[in-house]
């Protein structure tokens, strides 16, 4: 049992390309433009258009296109599960039926709308696997921080929620160890897994997450009394090893960055939306 | 010498005022002294962590009092101060480190204490030197052995530059190997860099390498004073469930057997010099 090996999001893959060395609040910054973007993105030529700027990105950063791809195959089937709702049962008046069965009606408007909602997903997942892949968790949450900071002031302890996610991050792989460990001890007892209908597999589950759910407390505890030790008081009043620069390939990113927004917002407006 | 952790009749409950109340603490008086190694032992639940824990203030008093260089850790205002004074490291290091990439971790302290960049990456690249990890910078913990951890964790302590360190059993979870390294670590900050070691143990193969030990039983401390000096009281040590050192055990097997060996061995350096002037 590995439940750790199909988990591409989070995993970051160390380079020296030039996207490797962006700022992360660059990085941060430029990511939730192209994920929204491409949420007001609905014609075929926009999704080319940005096909063409994640593949151009994919290539500078080194990353193998198939290692950022790897974790989509666990989604696929889910995927073509919401396609084929859409293509059945998405309803427009006034669009070409393909093909009618009893009340189901595949229409051009529906498989449009799946077209539509597939491509979202895909690119949304890969952005932000590719921005992952690219950025150590450490620059990641060091990026939010600083783009974060500003909230201080109406009140909201952005560091602070920072610093959760840096030891969740820290406690994810910890917890997997500790599910696999558990997970291994009841097969060890007899629990058979695979075994047994949908909902009996269900039931099994049951008696593995508790135990999980008891240690994360404990470590919880734990972890506060070290973190205590250590003179924590929250963000008030702490300074950092690393501050952050922005340089040159920064620059040279929001160029590129406002060249493929200006282009994509130019298909939005003046070109058929598939649906 | 110097006292700088002093307790006057302290005493802690657990759940006090339940009807589950432990007295974890009974009156306890005892010092830590500036510069020495100590080693606290004792079985489980003999209030050895309770009491190392008052010593940074993770816990106050319930009765009596605790002084750290003469700040008393019932005053909300010197915590940060005394805890500036007395580390920590814990039985567990996957549970105590913070970051996902050693350099990172050892950094968090300092960066709680507020200093300047400059002096935090000054501060981590001679913990890193003098727990000799430098090649451990940038991994994250999960690619370390549990001993590797154990001395990022003690490192991170020692970036604070604490007087004193507490080491709250902190080689119970590792194999012989990380134990031994913790081990080494420890006693070279104490000899090398002067820092005030209080090392909380079940071993006995560690106690013989410290100045002083204390032995606590029911919350109370009932030996005291150097290896040699305790482990000569020997229905004592039994009484309090402990085992003898290796070397004192071997010592007094050949004492039965009629070699002349001399007495208070209690460490395997000073029994193989023995067994070598036997020899000759």
């Amino acid at each position: 049992m590995e439940l750790t090996k199909n988990i591409t999001l989070g995993v970051y893959l160390p380079g020296k390309s030039s996207i490797h060395n962006l700022d992360p609040r660059t990085k941060i910054i430029t990511a939730t433009i192209m994920i929204v973007l491409l949420l007001i993105s609905r014609s075929y030529a926009a999704f080319a258009l940005s096909a063409l700027f994640v593949g151009f990105l994919i290539t500078l950063s080194g990353v193998p296109a198939g290692y950022a791809m790897r974790g989509l195959k666990p989604m696929l089937p889910v995927l073509a599960i919401m396609w084929v709702f859409q293509l059945f049962l998405f309803k427009a008046p006034d669009t070409t039926i393909y093909f009618h069965w009893w009340i189901f009606e595949a229409t051009a408007a529906g498989l449009h709308m799946g077209n539509l909602i597939i491509l979202r997903v895909l690119f949304l997942f890969t952005v932000t696997t590719f921005l992952t892949l690219t950025t150590s968790v450490v620059s990641l949450t060091d990026g939010l921080e600083s783009l974060l900071k500003p909230l201080r002031a109406i009140g909201i302890p952005s560091q602070e929620l920072v610093m959760t996610l840096v030891i969740a991050l820290r406690f994810v792989l910890i917890l997997a160890e500790e599910l696999e460990k558990i997970i291994k001890a009841q097969m060890a007892r007899g629990v058979a897994f695979d075994r047994g209908n949908f909902i009996q597999k269900t039931r099994k589950i049951f008696p593995v997450f508790l135990p999980l759910f008891i240690g994360a407390f404990k470590r919880a505890e734990e972890l506060i009394v070290a973190m205590d030790a250590r003179s924590y008081t929250g963000g008030k009043g702490r300074t950092k090893m690393k501050t952050l620069h922005m340089g040159r390939v920064d620059l040279e990113a929001a160029a590129a960055m406002i060249v493929y927004g200006g282009l994509l917002i130019y298909i939005i407006i003046f070109t058929e939306p598939m649906i | 010498m110097h006292k700088l952790i002093e307790t006057n009749g302290l005493t802690y409950y657990y759940r006090k005022g339940t009807r589950d109340e432990v007295k974890a603490l009974d009156s306890v008086n005892m010092a830590v002294y500036k510069g020495e190694m100590l080693s606290i032992t004792g079985q489980n639940g003999s209030g050895k962590s309770t009491l190392a824990r008052h010593f940074n203030a993770l816990l106050k008093p319930g009765q009596g009092s605790i002084l750290i260089k003469g700040l008393s850790t019932a005053n909300k205002d010197s915590i940060s101060e005394i805890r500036k004074i007395i580390g920590m490291v814990f039985q567990n290091p996957d549970n105590q480190l913070v970051s996902s990439i050693v350099e990172e971790d050892i950094a968090f302290g300092p960066e709680n204490l507020g200093l300047p960049q400059a002096e935090i990456i000054d501060r981590v690249d001679w913990a890193l030197e003098t727990l000799n990890l430098e090649d451990l910078r940038r991994e994250p913990p999960h690619n370390l052995s549990e001993g590797q951890k154990q001395q990022v964790a003690i490192a991170g302590v020692l970036a604070m530059k604490p007087e004193c360190i507490v080491l709250d059993e902190p080689t119970a979870h590792l194999d012989p190997r990380g134990r031994r390294e913790v081990m080494e670590s420890a006693i070279r900050l104490n000899r090398e860099e002067g820092i005030t070691i209080v090392l909380l143990t079940h071993f006995m193969s560690e106690v013989v390498h410290c100045d002083r030990m204390l032995v606590m039983e029911g919350g109370a401390i009932k030996m005291e004073g150097s290896p040699e000096k305790v482990f000569r009281q020997s229905a004592e040590i039994k009484s309090a469930g402990l085992d003898f050192p290796v070397a004192s055990q071997v010592a007094e097997g050949l004492r039965r057997e009629g070699f002349k060996i001399k007495p208070d061995i209690v460490r395997t350096e000073e029994l193989i010099d023995c067994l070598c002037q036997l020899k000759s």
